[in-house]
């Protein structure tokens, strides 16, 4: 019959500082200097940096894309006088404050033709 | 900078991979700029310390691959006999030694294990991440590396 295996949970604090003092490397701040300039000098780039990279295509891209907007629907896309002036009259609503006199309905009506 | 926070336990895991030496400082070298590079695809979600050390342990694991790294893990003379010299200051040294080479018997796996664990606080489950095994094969490498480090060490704890 086989002893079951039993597994701690928790770390053992005194294998912990041993292990560590048997594996620190020496001169650490030399170490960690040396890392940090090659991160440095790897130069990754930002999301920024992409972005600038693709600037001036972009601007090319737009300015080409307003252009040829311009083109196909820009004399469309421009209402005539009389329609402009519809357009930015402001919506009225007339309420009577009483009961509304037929001519005057028939007037109001009118006036709008 | 992550450099100054996990540069010197990422160094002491790539340590336990591929032994004292330029390899494991190569290693957390490869490591850090792997994971600076990839900062943007980090899923802010997730535990960053675990997500650097696989990285750092996957270059160390990788690199002890390509190189096919044969570090001497004879342990010296003095030290297999289990004679233990009468100058205490050197005792200390003679634990790391020993220490050293009990881990470099480990399969590798094993050391990252324990020292992911013991040394550096991290969970089972973090771990197993780290190592893309399941949790419970993790608590059986932190079993038998633990059986073998302490059992390395006993003689020294007897005679204290």
């Amino acid at each position: 019959m086989t002893e079951p295996v039993s597994f701690e949970s928790s770390p053992d604090a005194e294998l912990g500082a041993r292990l560590r003092s048997a594996l620190d490397g020496p001169e650490p701040e030399q170490f960690l200097a040396r890392v940090r300039g090659a991160v440095r000098a790897s130069g990754r780039e930002t999301t920024w940096d992409v972005l600038a990279r693709w600037a001036p295509a972009g601007l090319v891209a737009a300015a080409a894309a307003a252009a040829l907007f311009w083109l196909l629907l820009g004399p469309a896309a421009v209402p005539d006088p009389a329609t402009q002036l519809i357009a930015s009259a402001p919506a009225r609503m007339d309420i009577a404050p009483g009961q509304a006199e037929a001519d005057v309905l028939v007037s109001t009506l009118m006036e709008g033709r | 900078m992550l450099v100054d926070r996990y540069g010197l336990a990422a160094r002491r895991v790539a340590r336990a991979v591929l032994g004292p030496g330029d390899d494991a400082d190569d290693a957390v070298q490869d490591g850090m700029i792997a994971a600076w590079r990839a900062l943007d695809r980090f899923d802010s979600a997730r535990s960053f310390r675990p997500w650097l050390m696989r990285i750092v342990a996957n270059a160390s694991l990788d690199l002890l691959r390509r190189r096919k790294v044969r570090r001497a893990t004879a342990v010296p003379e003095t030290i297999a006999s289990g004679g233990i010299p009468p100058d205490r200051a050197a005792e200390g040294s003679l634990v790391r030694d020993r220490l050293k080479g009990a881990l470099l018997q480990l399969p590798e796996r094993q050391r990252v294990a324990v020292v992911l664990f013991d040394a550096e606080g991290y969970s089972h489950a973090e771990i197993a991440g780290i190592l893309g095994v399941p949790e419970g094969t993790v608590r059986s490498y932190v079993f038998h590396a633990r059986r073998t480090l302490r059992g390395a060490l006993s003689e020294f704890k007897e005679d204290a």
